[in-house]
């Protein structure tokens, strides 16, 4: 019935694009084809798809092998592929050699990836920086794996500091990723599976897990999910991520994104599945709690008691920083009685000459505060640490003295914006902060009453969130067998068991003698 | 992934029923009965749990009969189609007319206590909506939510107790036996009432694992508020003595007047906001059932969508009495005194049912096959 | 997905709406005008109070440093209205702004207003106040209420909420005036059976009053002189069923603290007769009161007996006579000197108010509860004529746990 009368309206609103499209069904066809037996022909048709010479990176050598006899071209974009070996192990050989030998294999150096017959699949190696070798009289085209891709060398991790455990952060390129990975699981059961996502940019994923861990259905899943995804490009493994969530509009992530991959690593050996993507400097986890969203790696590498201790700090700045602002609304606006009655005064004496009502006054601080935490993100990094001192002095400091704000206010929000930095999953962060802004509203609507009512229904709405089939607060609730690693972390040796919500293969990680 | 949806752990079961029955005691129940029995008000939770428990024993007992049914469908099968439908609209009523009475008066608390200004109807509506959402979200939500907050609910519950001891005389508890033992006795037979949120829960046996950990949550549950009750009436009859039974709602007087020093004098505030969460939880369960029984007994599958519908149809029920001293001085009495033997008369009903078709005969032989 | 969007709009504008237009319970605390005591007088009108209503300026002593406000601290406004709620409206015609009893810290009335029958009834509103609390204390000064406000100046705590909180807190603790909580009066006058004990103030100091010994004065009798403010709590007025009937002085009323475990008073200072020869009449202690008392009754007979015994714990705190405690004989001695004159002087105090005030002063008659078996039983016994009749003994039980600094050496004996 709700849905019947809705329709119209969003009949109303609902409006498609008119756009006109220039056909590329030659194009596609072309590409299905297998290469000719006329050299010539071939040749024409990849000058015509990699539009030689107006790209002026792709190169075509023509050339005649020596040994054979035959005409033939390469075929590479020079600045994806190793020009060194490409001229010592390949091109060189191909012309001087001249003794007689019918296979390729046994004069070029440098071992042929595989060969192709179609023009598309040819294409399609070349773009991600194989070279290619046609010869004239031979239906097969040879590839070559010569890619060298430029990028950034193995860094610190730079968003996920940590004082305590490996530094090294994911970069761009795939191949150092998985290296990342492989030498910190030295098994044969874990598999780097890749698989193409989009049609247009072919963005690889690959899908790292335990073969002997991993719950297959689950694994299932995630194949179908990434399988179903039917667009031109995702250029970045952030996006993927929006596309794989299952409710990209909520305010709470279900994935977890990191940079470390000693994070990847814990959270495959307990049986989940890791994206990742070229030219992402990151990888996703699947599934993620609010658990595991929540922790960090150093409350591991920390000594049990040290690293229970930052946790119940984070859990603590967790609380302040949502509910610091709203509080001092409720507490202010509706509840008067709760502040002691010396601070009580001196607010009261300082709200005095203040024009705003004090919703206002934290609003305005908030979005202050916010305001000086994305400039200093964006700005050039020499004048950033500037940015923090002029944000901190001059409003807070002048507001107070031009009377817009009380100095109460200033620590409030100083407060509930220091303590946001210690959530360090970035989207958690955003998810915080986020819902700090609905409970002041909360708050400054119905007092501390409202905030409970806002509370419960957070809670109802947090607990049916499900990542992947995984409940946002298992193994909490609903209950799952678990290391026991919630809020409080017990020692490693009694972390005994896999997450139970994954459903592992393995359920025991250390059998009790 | 998929065995474990839709049902309902223990611990999450236990947390609701805590939260259903146990939040009494944060009302004017431990008042009522201060009026009943004066300084001996403490043991009638314990003793009417006592006498609850051959009914709801003998409930439980039949239910086990019928694997993974519900407390509908045992009634329908046992008492035949049509009386069977007539007990089904009767708990139904009752339990619909408790709730919206039970709900207007927290709505009276929360008004009374704290926002004297805001129209009653506002605030009772924020507390509809919040249950409705949280009872259209499910029962397995509703009891994580419980499962996650149950721990505060308690500790701040026993944190407000030991801090009121600093003004609290334990003499105040004498002479031991109040008003008289036969009146107790007498008192506590008619207060059975105050644990007929269990007859409702056998609603939720098809969404627990199995019968028995149903009757072991429920057991666990039952014995914890049994005592919780009867040790928060202890609490507030060592702190107020005499003043008890003037008093409208204890829980709240105590929590306004506790302090932790004199450098922080009030600290209600950190009180309500559990407790308010406790409310909105013990509704929304209590909502989710009702519309479970609605569903029911009108054969609706999808039960979960009329769940605003009913909300909105409590709200205008519960908004109805004119002032909250009729809610809280013949309404919810009225509904107390009616629902407390009417559910024990049904379960005894239901057994002997039961005994007389032969179905525990029938069980037996069904288990020793 | 539109629909959502729709409805997540909706739900902004509502909310933004909502809270930006200050609905209902919403008030800024700045509009606000604070409430620290409360004086409650007799009107010439009939049907009418005397309401005198202190309230604090926050701008005044709130900012550290730098300027501070020429305004004065407080204000006192009194005017005649129906009751304590509504004088809250009126008083709006000559304070600027809303008038809140969130913070009120203590109620003053008048020997006179406490006398009248109608005085618990005026109070009972209280109860009904969302903002009075019950920890607020309840006091009785010699004067007009309004008089006291105004007299009271306090030099050193300009705030007033703040000289109200040291000078009760340290009151209670030395043990010269009853922690009189609204709460606990409520609580003894729904009870009913026992006194109920209020703090004496007075800010009018008696022209020329007699000395007199160790705080034996009731409030405004104490004689000191220099540069001070004149307000003095001390002693106590007593309540029976919400009206008062009598007062205690400053001694009286620690000998009722010593006998209630249900106040918490800290240790305090007493001088006990010296009996030792020597000059000096008298020597200080430091009495401890740790443990509670221990009150059997024996309610049998025509006569109720009752037998408190008190346990404390004594350090000495000056020795006039230069003794030499080390001696067992001289402990003994003192021992006895101490238990003796505890006695004396509480028998003689209960005495007093089993004649006088015709009541318990503090809630002795939980203690005759454990005997009964119901509550029928016990209203038949009927506490209130048993205790007039009964005979008390009390029986203080005398443990010195530090002799003070020996002339010779520095030792501590045992018990």
């Amino acid at each position: 019935m709700k849905k019947s009368f809705l329709k119209p309206l969003r009949n109303l609103f609902k409006t498609e694009p008119q756009f006109y499209e220039q056909s590329n069904q030659q194009r596609i066809h072309l590409k299905e084809q297998d290469i000719s037996s006329h050299y010539e022909q071939n040749l024409e048709t990849f000058k015509s798809i990699f539009s030689i010479p107006k790209n002026f990176d792709v190169k075509i050598h023509d050339f005649t092998i020596r040994a054979l006899n035959r005409r033939a071209f390469l075929l590479y974009i020079s600045t994806m592929v190793d020009l060194e070996q490409i001229r010592k192990n390949i091109f060189g050989p191909l012309i001087e050699s001249n003794q007689p030998i019918r296979e390729i294999q046994e004069i070029v150096t440098f071992p042929i990836e595989r060969t192709s017959t179609q023009i598309g699949e040819i294409t399609e190696t070349i773009t991600s920086g194989f070279t290619a070798l046609i010869i004239d009289g031979d239906p097969q085209c040879y590839l070559f794996g010569t890619s060298k891709v430029q990028g950034r060398s193995i860094e610190k991790s730079d968003n996920e500091v940590i004082v305590r455990g490996a530094k090294e952060a994911f970069n761009e390129k795939l191949v150092d990723n998985i290296s990342l990975i492989r030498k910190k699981i030295k098994n044969e059961n874990l598999i780097i599976e890749a698989h193409v996502v989009s049609k247009r940019s072919r963005n690889d994923v690959l899908i790292v897990y335990e073969q002997d861990l991993v719950n297959d259905e689950l694994l299932k899943t995630i194949k179908d999910k990434l399988e179903s995804l039917n667009t031109d490009s995702i250029i970045d493994l952030s996006i993927l991520e929006q596309y794989l969530e299952e409710r990209p509009r909520s305010l709470f992530p279900t994935i977890l994104n990191t940079e470390r991959p000693d994070r990847a690593v814990s959270f495959i050996e307990e049986g989940h599945i890791i994206l990742l993507m070229s030219n992402s400097p990151n990888c996703l986890v699947l599934p993620a709690t609010f658990w595991a969203l929540f922790h960090s790696p150093e409350d591991h590498y920390l000594r049990t008691p040290y690293g229970n201790f930052i946790r119940l700090l984070r859990f603590m700045a967790l609380f302040i920083s949502m509910f610091s602002s709203s509080f001092y609304i409720a507490i202010t606006n509706y509840h008067v009685g709760m502040i002691p009655p010396d601070l009580l005064m001196a607010m009261a004496g300082t709200r005095e000459r203040v024009p705003f009502p004090s919703i206002i006054e934290i609003l305005m601080m908030e979005l202050a505060f916010e305001l000086i935490r994305e400039a200093g993100l964006r700005v050039p990094s020499p004048i950033g640490p500037t940015i923090g001192i002029v944000g901190a002095l001059i409003l807070g400091q002048a507001a107070v003295q031009a009377n817009i704000i009380s100095p109460i206010v200033i620590i409030v929000i100083a407060l509930s914006g220091l303590s946001s930095f210690i959530i360090s999953d970035t989207s958690m962060n955003f998810a915080i902060r986020l819902c700090r802004f609905l409970f002041i509203f909360a708050a400054g609507f119905m007092g501390i009453y409202g905030m409970g009512a806002l509370m419960v229904l957070g809670l109802f709405y947090l607990v049916s969130i499900k990542s992947f089939g995984v409940p946002y607060f298992a193994p909490m609730t609903p209950h799952f067998s678990s290391g026991r690693d919630l809020i409080i972390r017990p020692v490693p040796m009694n972390q005994r068991l896999r997450p139970g919500y994954l459903k592992p293969k393995d359920m025991v990680k250390q059998r009790k003698d | 992934m998929k065995q474990q949806r839709g049902k309902l752990g223990i611990r999450e079961y236990v947390s609701i029923a805590i939260m259903m029955v146990g939040l009494k005691a944060t009302e004017e129940t431990p008042a009522r009965l201060y009026n009943m029995a004066q300084n001996a008000a403490w043991m009638i939770p314990l003793l009417s749990a006592v006498f609850f428990f051959i009914p709801l024993f003998l409930l439980i007992k039949t239910m086990s009969l019928f694997k993974g049914e519900n407390l509908f469908y045992v009634v329908q099968k046992l008492l035949g189609r049509y009386f069977g439908f007539f007990v089904c609209l009767v708990i139904f009523v009752l339990s619909s007319f408790a709730f919206s009475f039970d709900t207007r008066d927290y709505s009276n608390i929360i008004r009374a206590f704290y926002f004297n200004t805001t129209p009653l109807l506002v605030l009772f509506a924020i507390l509809m909506t919040i249950c409705a959402y949280g009872a259209k979200k499910g029962i397995q939500h509703i009891g994580s939510v419980s499962y996650l907050i149950i721990f505060y609910v308690i500790i701040s519950f026993i944190v407000a107790l030991l801090l009121s001891t600093q003004d609290s005389n334990i003499q105040a508890l004498l002479p031991i036996w109040g008003a008289g033992k036969l009146a107790i006795l007498k008192q506590s037979s008619q207060r059975i009432s105050m644990f007929a949120e269990f007859f409702m829960l056998t609603m939720l046996v098809p969404y627990l694992k199995s019968n028995k950990e149903f009757r072991k949550g429920t057991w666990i549950a039952y014995f914890c508020v049994s005592i919780q009750t009867s040790v928060a009436t202890l609490f507030f009859i060592c702190l107020m003595d005499q003043s008890l039974g003037g008093m409208g709602y204890p829980f709240h007087t105590t929590i306004r007047y506790i302090s932790l020093g004199s450098y922080i004098p009030n600290i209600e505030i950190f009180f309500f906001v559990i407790w308010i969460m406790g409310v909105f939880i013990r509704f929304a369960a209590f909502l989710y059932i009702i519309a479970l029984m609605f569903g029911h007994i009108f054969k609706i599958k999808d039960f979960e969508y009329l769940i605003p519908l009913l909300a909105t149809l409590y709200l205008l029920i519960g908004n109805m009495p004119n002032n909250p001293i009729e809610v809280a001085q013949e309404l919810k009495p009225l509904i107390g005194t009616i629902s407390g033997p009417v559910f024990s008369a049904i379960a005894l009903l239901l057994w002997l049912s039961a005994l007389l078709k032969g179905e525990f005969k029938h069980a037996k032989n069904k288990n020793s096959m | 997905m539109q629909k959502t969007r729709t409805v997540c709009k909706f739900l902004l504008i509502v909310v933004i709406a909502f809270s930006l237009t200050g609905c209902w319970d919403r008030e800024e605390m700045e509009d606000k005008s604070y409430v620290i005591g409360l004086g409650i007088d007799r009107s010439y009108h009939k049907g009418k109070i005397k309401v005198t209503m202190l309230l604090a300026n926050p701008e005044v002593g709130s900012q550290q440093g730098g300027g501070g406000s020429t305004e004065k601290p407080r204000e006192i406004v009194s005017f005649d209205a129906n009751d304590i709620i509504a004088a809250k409206v009126t008083a709006n015609s000559v304070v600027s702004r809303i008038i809140s009893y969130d913070l009120l810290k203590i109620i003053v009335v008048s020997e006179e207003f406490a006398k009248d029958p109608k005085f618990y009834n005026i109070l009972n509103d209280v109860v009904f106040d969302k903002e009075i609390r019950m920890n607020a204390y309840l006091a009785v000064s010699k004067e007009k209420a309004a008089k006291y406000f105004l007299k009271n100046k306090p030099r050193m705590e300009t705030r007033p909420h703040k000289y109200f909180q040291y000078m009760i807190d340290h009151g209670i603790e030395n043990g010269l005036i009853p922690d009189s909580t609204l709460f606990r009066f409520f609580k003894t006058t729904d009870g009913g059976a026992d006194l109920f004990l209020a703090m004496n103030t007075s800010a009018v100091r008696e022209k020329h009053p007699k000395f007199k010994g160790e705080d034996e004065y009731f409030a405004g009798q104490l004689n000191a002189s220099g540069e001070f403010d004149d307000t003095q709590f001390i002693g106590s007025a007593v309540f029976r069923n919400g009206v008062m009937i009598g007062k205690l002085t400053g001694q009286e009323t620690s000998m009722v603290n010593i006998l209630d475990d249900t106040t918490n008073m800290s240790d305090f200072f007493l001088d006990i007769p010296n009996p030792f020869p020597g000059k000096r009449k008298s020597f200080a202690v430091r009495v401890i009161k740790k443990e509670n008392n221990q009150v059997k009754m024996d309610l049998k007979g025509s006569r109720p007996k009752i037998f408190i015994s008190i346990p404390l714990k004594f350090e000495i705190m000056s020795n006039p006579s230069r003794i030499d405690f080390a001696k067992r004989k001289n402990q003994e001695v003192l021992k006895k000197q101490i238990a003796s004159h505890f006695k004396t002087e509480l028998e003689k105090f209960l005495k007093k108010t089993q004649k006088e005030l015709k009541g318990a002063p503090y809630p002795l008659s939980f203690y005759a509860r454990k005997y009964f078996g119901t509550n029928q039983e016990f209203e038949k016994f009927n506490w209130t004529k048993s205790y007039l009749k009964a005979e008390i003994s009390v029986y203080p039980e005398v443990e010195i746990i530090d002799f003070g600094k020996s002339p010779k050496k520095n030792l501590k004996v045992e018990k």
